[in-house]
């Protein structure tokens, strides 16, 4: 009954917006595995949708229900307002730029791209002008003779690109298009790919395992595990804000001090935990005795020698690990619970010097709102 | 295209993925699964002169079933068929034992060859294999008999005053068998060899494994599925050979295929080759399915 | 295992393989008729080739045979292979099975099989005769089990998103076949064409179980003679095929070793210019 009604909102609500409507998707494979579980969702026109999460968690199923090579068990796709469950993949709008590309071997760059135009029986000089400006696009005109194998992996991920841009899709498909890439060549391809899509204003679904590639190019995030979405949100609602203990592990690193909930006031409440008490600045939804786990990101926190004042957000401990990565340093502090807290530090000066080396007291604190209070 | 039109023509009844799987279906079992059904069939009837009796007879609303098993008691009883058989399967077992010595270290030392000489030693073991089979066989012929070559050359050296007898002997059959059997032995080993990881060899050496040591631990049980293949490609149709050992065997050569080929050709008992071929077919039952169980895992699909 | 003794192995085996062959091919060169004894060089064995009609129509009669034999074997081979490899069906089991068969199945087993099954055929339909046809179809037959090993292995190698990509790209399934898959298994398709020609051409077994008067191939021709004993014209016949054959082979490899050559340096040059 409850998702009828808000099936109902819904669809009253929808607006021209709405380009992408996903109603209780579900594919069971096998008869018995679930790989998506009654997954719904709405992607607005000119969105970058990302769906995150580890291998096998059902993202690549999602993906490929949408582009039509796996039939739902359950549930709608439409586009547009279209019901296109049932329509195969030759016949959506929607394109696919394919991990590690599938550029087809024995067609040149100009061919690859031509390939899904020639289907569509495009006029020749249609398709020579398409082409051209695509191969303009990605800046690869003087390499549209070559054959796939004569470019270099980033020349050819802009032709994957511009191939499955060619068609001008309603919907464009990314599966993890930086990941054959290089660590190197990633970042400047990460922002090369955002200017390009957003030039040509196709709305995006994108699958990948990388949470920071996620971020910088998402508008919009679905973290996903065991086939259902854990939360769906902006990338720093998902950073800041997340909605349960296992979001914000999987996301960023995390300190998680268990506590019960003592002062529960609108304007702010205290946590009590073995290891300190927390002074959180806003109201959460909870009630006093409730056991929470309060969550602090490692670089929200600040390591000193002193000992902070006041009676919250603080706490004592043994430096027992540390792990330079050249911007930041990450200490770990041994508390006395036994507890490990994991803290990031800018390294401001280039010599480590009034730094804390192993087997230092130090003292760990953080601000009334650095804190997430995270009930589930 | 003509399978187009062929499908285009068959589409209101058949989909697609239905009409790229029927007809292989189709073929195949109108040319594997039912000719042994007639066969079995056979070597069950009656024969006259050219036509064989039916198997069963609907009259006056009896049905009357005749099995004819007196080609089976024959088989059984027959001391030379029954030694036939028995000597079929060992002539194919030391067929089998002689390629894989001969073959293991020969791919083992070919997949440890240095990378751009591989192609052409791969291709020096295919290039005989391309060559005409009976050929071959026929060379061995112009060496081994009494004045041929080998024997020519050993006179000639003054080894020997007298020919030896090296044709029509076991000697010359299994030599005839190993070596067009050889490259079958080869080449499934080469291909598991080359794929073996030698970081795990290189991880026993670093433990502290002697190079023989690791060769017998590691290598060999690592290798067992081409070891099998291999051996099922050797010993499977050697049982039944015909050519090798009617070139190259003696009269005393007892062998199935001859045998069959006789009853066939010479004989013209039509049932009673067919019984000597359902019998052919219970000996390799289980090398047959060895060898399928094996092959199948190369056939497993990649997509669902 | 010392390299020495390796090479020496290896060595032996490839003598092993190769002395009947070069003996086969010197002594086609013999002047005298005793094909073993040596008297000296000639060309005449090739001259009498050239003039034995029994010969020369079975090699017609083979080639025609082998090349027809080729095509069937690779257009049913395929299709074996597209089932095996692209579809999960009931009855997978049973149609590797049946595609497996043929190559360990004694050739005595096959010929007297197919023979009979034919000739009921023949008893109930009135067709087909005994003769090209009927050696057609068994040819044709073992020959699409060759194939389908060699195409499986290609579909199997190919990565199945070059097809979803067709696909997303506007191609029906047909389309996707022509235009994506068979373009890139041509290779294994040429191959495997020639290993089922050649397995054609050379089948004695088969051809003495389904042929009829009048199809008389040339490995039946050369049996029958080779079975009475020795006899140069043999010697002649095989040094030719020898001939054909190890051109065909060593060109072919020197090609296919030089296009590999070449695609590594594009792919090398292709990777450092992609990082200037």
């Amino acid at each position: 009954m409850a998702a009828e009604k808000t099936l109902k909102l819904e669809k009253n609500s929808l607006h021209q917006d709405n380009l992408l409507r996903i109603e209780n998707l579900t594919k069971i494979y096998d008869g018995s595995v679930k790989a998506v579980d009654d997954v719904s969702l709405t992607v607005a026109k000119g969105e970058i949708f990302g769906l995150l999460g580890s291998s096998g968690c059902g993202k690549s199923t999602l993906l490929r229900m949408l582009a039509g090579f796996e039939v739902p068990t359950n549930g709608k796709i439409f586009l547009a307002g279209e019901d296109i469950t049932n329509l195969p993949p030759y016949q959506r709008p929607i394109n696919m730029m394919f991990q590690s590309y599938a550029l087809f071997p024995h067609l040149s760059v100009w061919d690859n791209i031509a390939f899904g135009l020639r289907r569509d029986g495009m006029a020749k000089e249609k398709i020579m002008e398409r082409v051209e400006s695509l191969l303009k696009l990605v800046q690869l005109g003087k390499f549209a003779k070559r054959k796939p194998h004569q470019l270099s992996g980033g020349q050819q991920q802009r032709v994957a690109l511009a191939r499955s841009l060619a068609k001008q899709p309603k919907l464009l498909l990314l599966d993890e298009p930086l990941g054959a890439l290089d660590k190197k060549l990633r970042e400047s391809t990460q922002l090369e790919l955002v200017n390009i899509i957003e030039e040509v204003g196709v709305t995006c679904v994108l699958v990948t395992h990388d949470q920071e590639e996620a971020m910088t190019i998402s508008s919009r995030i679905a973290v996903m595990s065991e086939g259902s979405f854990l939360q769906v949100g902006t990338p720093d609602e998902i950073y800041e804000t997340p909605n349960s203990r296992l979001i914000a592990d999987f996301i960023g690193n995390v300190n998680i001090f268990e506590g019960v909930v003592d002062e529960d006031l609108p304007d702010h409440v205290t946590v009590k935990c073995p290891e300190c008490t927390h002074y959180v600045g806003h109201g959460i939804t909870g009630s006093s005795g409730m056991s929470v786990g309060v969550a602090v990101r490692p670089e929200k926190i600040l390591l000193s020698k002193t000992k902070p004042k006041g009676k919250y957000n603080w706490c004592e401990g043994e430096v027992t690990d540390i792990a330079y990565f050249g911007a930041h340093t990450t200490y770990h502090l041994k508390l006395m619970t036994g507890m490990i807290l994991k803290v990031q530090q800018q390294n401001r000066t280039r010599n480590l010097e009034g730094g804390f080396t192993w087997g230092d007291r130090a003292f760990a604190q953080w601000d009334d709102l650095a804190m997430i209070v995270l009930t589930h | 295209m003509m399978i187009e039109k062929m499908h285009s023509f068959l589409k209101p009844y058949l989909t697609g993925r239905q009409f790229v799987i029927s007809v292989p279906f189709l073929w195949l079992f109108l040319l594997t699964a039912a000719p042994i059904f007639i066969v079995l069939r056979i070597s069950l009837s009656e024969m006259d002169i050219a036509s064989v009796a039916n198997l069963w007879t609907w009259a006056e609303n009896t049905l009357t079933l005749k099995i004819n098993l007196s080609k089976y008691l024959f088989i059984l009883h027959d001391e030379l068929y029954v030694k036939t058989f028995i000597s079929s399967i060992g002539y194919a077992l030391e067929n089998t034992f002689f390629c894989l010595i001969l073959g293991y270290p020969f791919a083992y030392f070919m997949a440890r060859a240095k990378t751009h000489l591989r192609p052409m030693l791969l291709m020096l073991v295919m290039l005989p294999f391309w060559t005409s089979f009976l050929l071959r066989i026929y060379a061995w012929k112009t060496l081994l008999e009494d004045n041929g070559v080998i024997n020519n050359f050993l006179i000639w050296s003054g080894l020997i005053h007298q020919p030896i007898q090296i044709m029509h002997t076991q000697f010359s059959l299994m030599i005839g068998m190993v070596y067009a059997y050889l490259p079958f032995m080869i080449l499934p080993l080469y291909s598991n060899l080359v794929k073996m990881d030698t970081r795990l060899l290189e991880a026993a050496a670093d433990l502290g494994t002697s190079p023989w040591k690791t060769f017998w631990l590691m290598t060999v049980p690592l290798s067992k599925q081409g070891i099998i293949a291999g051996s099922m490609l050797v010993f499977i149709p050697t049982v039944g050979e015909y050519v090798i050992p009617e070139l190259l065997g003696g009269p005393q050569t007892l062998n199935i295929g001859r045998v069959l080929w006789d009853e066939f050709f010479s004989n013209n008992d039509w049932s009673m080759a067919s019984a000597v071929a359902i019998v052919m077919v219970l000996l390799i039952l289980l090398p047959m399915a060895i060898f399928n169980k094996y092959q199948s895992k190369s056939y497993e699909g990649i997509t669902s | 295992m010392t390299n020495t003794f390796g090479r020496s192995w290896m060595i032996a085996v490839y003598l092993f393989l190769y002395i009947p062959i070069i003996t086969l091919v010197v002594f086609s060169f013999n002047g005298s008729p005793l094909v073993t004894v040596w008297s000296e060089f000639t060309l005449k064995w090739y001259g009498k080739l050239a003039q034995d009609r029994e010969i020369i129509a079975g090699v017609i009669l083979s080639l025609k045979l082998a090349f027809l034999s080729g095509m069937l074997s690779v257009l049913f081979g395929t299709f074996t292979a597209f089932a095996l490899v692209r579809y999960r069906f009931r009855g997978h089991t049973l149609l590797s099975s049946m595609a497996n068969m043929p190559l360990v199945m004694p050739d005595v087993l096959v010929g007297l099989s197919l023979l009979l099954m034919l000739v009921s055929l023949q008893r109930w339909l009135g067709y087909p005769e005994r003769g090209l046809l009927t050696i057609l179809l068994g040819h044709a037959f073992l020959g699409t089990a060759y194939a389908a090993v060699v195409v499986v292995s290609r579909l199997r190698e190919m990565d199945s998103k070059l097809e979803e990509a067709a696909m997303d790209l506007g191609c029906k399934p047909f389309q996707v076949f022509t235009l994506v898959t068979f373009p890139l298994i041509v290779p294994a398709l040429v191959s495997a064409f020639l290993l089922t020609f050649t397995l054609s051409f050379d089948d004695v077994v088969l051809s003495a179980f389904l042929s009829g008067p009048g199809s008389t191939t040339l490995p039946l021709v050369i049996f029958s003679r080779a079975r009475l004993g020795l006899s140069p014209s043999i010697n002649a016949v095989a040094a030719v095929t020898i001939a054909v054959v190890s051109i065909a082979v060593i060109v072919s490899s020197i090609y296919q070793s030089r296009a590999e050559k070449q695609r590594m340096r594009e792919i090398a040059q292709a990777y450092n210019d992609g990082n200037q």
